[in-house]
């Protein structure tokens, strides 16, 4: 009972996801997509969930829905996308989007339908395994992952010093110059003016 | 062996070739661009200090080796330079011995004081900084050359001379007749160098050879000889040394029925006869006349020149080992001596006729060498004697033509005249080197070539001997024909009625060198320099006895060259010289032009190298070779023009071709598993 | 094999790797058609998500006795973060500079 249950949940929210994700890709107003795509990544939580990864679920949407979207709804503000609507992109654009995602897809089912997927390692997940998950992030021993994990705190420090660092570096000052030459902005280009209206 | 007293000089001989070398970087960097007097002063400075260490090491030298003992060839210094192979190596350093000795003193007494001479000669020049460079470096190449302990390290250095000599004799390079001359000088003595550099090859790939079949003794005396079981096939002291050069005589014949020792050896000559100006290599030598005076007197005279001579010399044994090597160079060296002496009679540039008298002189030297025996050995003395008085007596002929060229403008002797009165101390010294190439007694020129023309006689060398003896007579005249035009008679332009004496500091050197040309004769060289040490030079010095019977014919026939001389030229009866020279007719046009030998040259370049060798290849450089690069560069060029379409700048259609490249890769790796 | 078998068949592997290939494909195809640089970087997410996923389906059915594959989906996650930290701010510099974030128009690269 509960597996045809469990197997529904499974079907519908792939629909969900697919149909979302499709969404993401194509809508023209990039604020929506954001929303689209908060949709998918909340279905995808749902699927940790639904493989027996409780924690990760949790993690998916604090991270995910709750940082990673706000953060793309800030990058939206920011370039001002909201007030324009995107344009369509050529036809032929479109046609290569759709030919190399096919063909991708295509040769990744023709791919797993021709792999068998044995078990490696036998045994059943531990039922509650954010204590697992923990222990092997902080075991240092051969199996664990204390080194990776503290090499990725690390990597989101450097992350987070180079986004503040590249956000700040162009001012619109000095981009002004280049953008209105003729206008006696700089030395160079008003000389370089006069000469011409001179002769 | 080790000697372990030697003197300060023996030890630092390297400080000869250094100083100049020194200077020449120190001038040419950083004092010409900024004052050319300076650069004048200082390079003059230092080739005098470079004089003076000659003058302390040979006195160091002969010192540790006197008279009747014999003098060993030290190698104070020395360097690994090349390395081929584990015990294939070249070391680079300085030779001392008899002859280098001989020859540093030479060189740095005749570029000190030509560089004297030069601070008045070239005053107010345009170029006076870069001459000074130029002299410089020459003064280092050449004693680079003269210390050099194996034959490769004198190659390089003979090279360096011959690009020093180009450099001065296109030193006024506007002129296209100077340009044209530095291009002939150094392409006939490139030309030449080829031939040296082959016999050198061989020489060295058989003295490797040889090592190994050695006695193991012997090898291990010539590998401490060439430090530490390292051969160094180009090392002098081995390929002298009697065991290797039997070796070589064993190889037999080789091309042609021609021994190869022989084949080496006369390849080397070829490079020495192009540097000396033998006879068919001679055609440069009168056209580097272009170059300044002072650098003619330096280095077609008195030093660069003699460095053919020089390197028989060197390798005289080896020379000798052959026979036949040393045969060609004794009827070379002696054709030369007449052919140029003929020449010389009938030239009106002074400095031209300076300049055959020169070739005249090494043809003495060369045969010299070559009617030299290991037995009688007084030619190889002679050789090096002549090469010493010469040195001096002609380097002042040329300073004080250098002078009367300043004085009246003109290289023509038709110009000059009367200059006796107007310029005394010129006029004096240039008589005192005039008598001594003549050869009169008690001046320099005459003990040298009589020590010459007894050692023809003495080896039976009969035909040399009577040529040589005739060369004298002839020299005599030509040397008095251009004294009695240039000094004697009236003034015959505008220019030699007001003629005036030189400046001090020019007439120093021709002073100096007055001085050096009464006594160099007066040196008992045989006491100095001898083959085999003191075995036999002291016993057949000249000087212990002048052999009358051959000094007696020689200033009879220079007698008679004055006369004849004086009887046309000096006399004051001009037309006599004219009907002379309509009397010989075609005889004496074809002395004038050379024998039409720059013709020859000229048509074998021009009409057979040029249209039958060069223009083909001309060709198939224009149209092949060029036409392969264009093509490449066409091709390139196409193809990147089409790729260049591919990169549109729009990074989503790389990202296409990406993802699509990596299916294609991945549909490659399913089919080659499955 | 009749429609409703496959329905009612509990998901596999397959499945899933399914799924995740699909959601995969639709990221590519987003990457390569948007105009718009974030919604690249949306698509970008979209592609990592299934990354995740496939980390997650893979712990689950190959080697379930151990909890590795959530931890590289954990730290995918985390990659993922920092990747649209660094994004965000070339956008807002870019934008900037030249006042859009079209990347139809940037080919300054061309030729």
């Amino acid at each position: 009972m509960t597996t045809t249950v469990l197997t529904a949940l499974f079907y519908v929210l792939a629909a969900c996801s697919v149909l979302l994700a499709l969404a993401v890709v194509t809508t023209r107003r990039i604020l929506r997509a954001a929303v689209y795509l908060m949709g998918v990544l909340l279905m995808s939580a749902g699927f940790f969930l639904l493989l027996g990864a409780e924690f990760l679920a949790g993690v998916q949407i604090l991270v995910y829905v709750g940082g990673i979207v706000v953060l793309l709804v800030f990058a939206v503000m920011l370039t001002r996308s909201v007030e324009l609507l995107e344009d369509e992109p050529s036809i032929g654009r479109k046609l290569l989007g759709y030919v190399v995602a096919a063909g991708f897809l295509i040769m990744n089912v023709a791919l797993l339908a021709t792999t068998e997927f044995r078990v490696l390692r036998e045994g059943t997940l531990p039922a509650g395994n954010t204590a697992a998950l923990g222990r092997k992030l902080l075991d240092y021993g051969p199996q664990g992952y204390a080194l990776p994990f503290e090499v990725l705190s690390i990597l989101l420090l450097t992350a987070m010093i180079g986004g503040i660092v590249i956000a700040r570096k162009t001012g619109p000052v000095a981009t002004g110059k280049l953008e209105q030459p003729g206008q006696g902005g700089s030395d160079r280009f008003g000389a370089q003016t006069t000469t011409i209206q001179g002769s | 062996m080790m000697f372990q007293n030697l003197g300060f000089m023996l030890n630092h001989t390297w400080l000869i070739p250094a100083i100049p070398f020194f200077s020449f970087l120190l001038v040419g960097l950083f004092i010409r661009p900024r004052s050319p007097k300076l650069a004048g002063i200082v390079a003059t400075v230092a080739v005098f200090a470079a004089a003076c260490c000659a003058y302390v090491l040979a006195w160091e030298y002969f010192h540790l080796f006197p008279a009747g003992t014999e003098r060993h060839a030290l190698v104070p210094w020395n360097f690994e330079w090349l390395r081929y192979q584990e015990h294939l190596a070249v070391r680079a350093g300085v030779l001392v011995d008899p002859i280098s000795v001989l020859l540093m003193v030479v060189v740095t007494t005749v570029s000190a004081l030509v560089h004297l001479y030069s601070i008045g000669y070239m005053h107010g020049d345009q170029g006076y900084g870069r001459y000074f460079t130029w002299l410089n470096l020459f003064t280092f190449s050449m004693l680079g050359l003269v210390v050099a302990p194996n034959i490769l390290q004198m190659y390089v250095c003979w090279e360096l001379v011959g690009a020093s000599s180009f450099l001065l004799i296109g030193f006024y390079y506007e002129k296209p007749s100077a340009v044209a001359a530095s291009k002939k000088a150094f392409i006939v003595t490139r030309f030449a160098d080829l031939g040296f550099l082959l016999g050198v090859i061989i020489l060295g790939y058989y003295g490797y050879h040889f090592f190994g079949e050695l006695s193991p003794a012997l090898a291990q005396q010539m590998g401490q000889y060439t430090a530490g079981g390292v051969v160094d096939p180009f090392d002098f002291a081995y390929l002298t040394h009697p065991e290797v050069l039997s070796k070589f005589v064993g190889l037999g014949t080789g091309f042609l029925g021609v021994s190869l020792l022989t084949m080496a050896m006369v390849l080397v000559y070829m490079g020495a006869a192009g540097k000396s100006a033998m006879f068919p290599l001679h055609i440069w030598l009168p056209d580097a006349m272009e170059g300044p005076t002072p650098v003619s007197a330096l280095i077609h005279a008195a030093t660069m020149v003699v460095a053919g001579v020089y390197l028989v010399a060197r390798t005289f044994l080896v020379f000798a080992t052959s026979g036949d090597a040393l045969m060609v160079v004794a009827y070379i060296g002696a054709f030369t001596s007449l052919f140029a002496a003929v020449i010389g009679c009938t030239q009106d540039d002074i400095k031209r006729v300076l300049a055959f008298s020169t070739l005249s002189q090494l043809g003495y030297m060369m045969f010299a060498l070559g009617v030299a025996t290991m037995d009688h050995p007084l030619g190889y003395t002679a050789s090096m004697f002549h090469l010493f008085t010469h040195a001096f007596f002609k380097a002042l002929l040329f300073l004080g033509a250098g002078a009367l060229i300043h004085a009246v403008h003109s290289n023509e002797i038709w110009d000059m005249g009367g200059l006796a009165r107007k310029m005394p101390i010129t006029h004096a010294t240039v008589l005192i080197a005039t008598l001594a190439i003549a050869g009169i007694w008690p001046l320099a020129g005459f003990f040298s070539k009589d020590e010459i023309l007894v050692s023809a006689l003495e080896n039976q060398h009969y035909g040399i001997f009577g040529l040589g003896l005739l060369v004298a007579g002839i020299t005599a005249f030509y040397m008095f024909r251009i004294y009695f035009v240039s000094f004697w008679g009236k003034a015959r332009s505008k220019h030699a009625e007001h003629a005036h004496e030189a400046p001090l500091v020019m007439l120093i050197p021709l002073m100096i060198l007055a001085v050096l040309s009464v006594v160099a004769g007066w040196v008992p060289m045989g006491e100095f320099v001898s083959l085999g040490g003191a075995s036999h030079g002291a016993a057949e010095g000249a000087h212990h006895g002048i052999n009358w019977a051959v000094a007696g014919p020689s200033l009879f026939v220079a007698a008679i060259g004055i006369s004849v001389a004086w009887f046309l030229y000096g006399s004051g009866h001009e037309e006599r010289s004219k009907s002379v020279a309509s009397s010989l007719g075609g005889v004496y046009t074809t002395i004038k032009r050379k024998f039409y030998f720059d013709e020859l040259y000229l048509f074998i370049t021009h009409k057979v190298v040029f249209r039958f060798v060069a223009a083909p290849i001309a060709w198939f450089d224009r149209h092949v070779v060029d036409g392969g690069v264009n093509l490449s560069g066409w091709i390139t060029r196409t193809s990147s023009t089409a790729l260049s379409r591919l990169q549109t700048g729009q990074v989503q259609t790389y990202g296409a071709w990406f993802v699509g490249g990596s299916i294609g890769a991945l549909l490659v790796l399913w089919h080659l598993m499955f | 094999m009749s429609f409703s078998e496959i329905f009612v068949q509990a998901p596999s592997a397959v499945h899933w790797l399914i799924l995740s290939s699909l959601l995969f494909s639709i990221g590519i195809y987003g990457i390569l058609t948007r105009r718009n640089a974030v919604g690249i970087l949306m698509s970008t997410e979209l592609l990592l998500n299934s990354a995740s996923l496939n980390f997650v389906v893979f712990n689950k059915f190959v080697a379930p006795s151990s909890v590795d594959g959530q931890v590289m989906s954990l730290f995918v996650i985390a990659v993922a973060a920092a990747e649209v930290v660094v994004g965000m701010a070339i956008f807002v510099a870019l934008f900037k500079c030249r006042k859009t974030v079209d990347v139809t128009q940037m080919n300054l690269m061309r030729n």
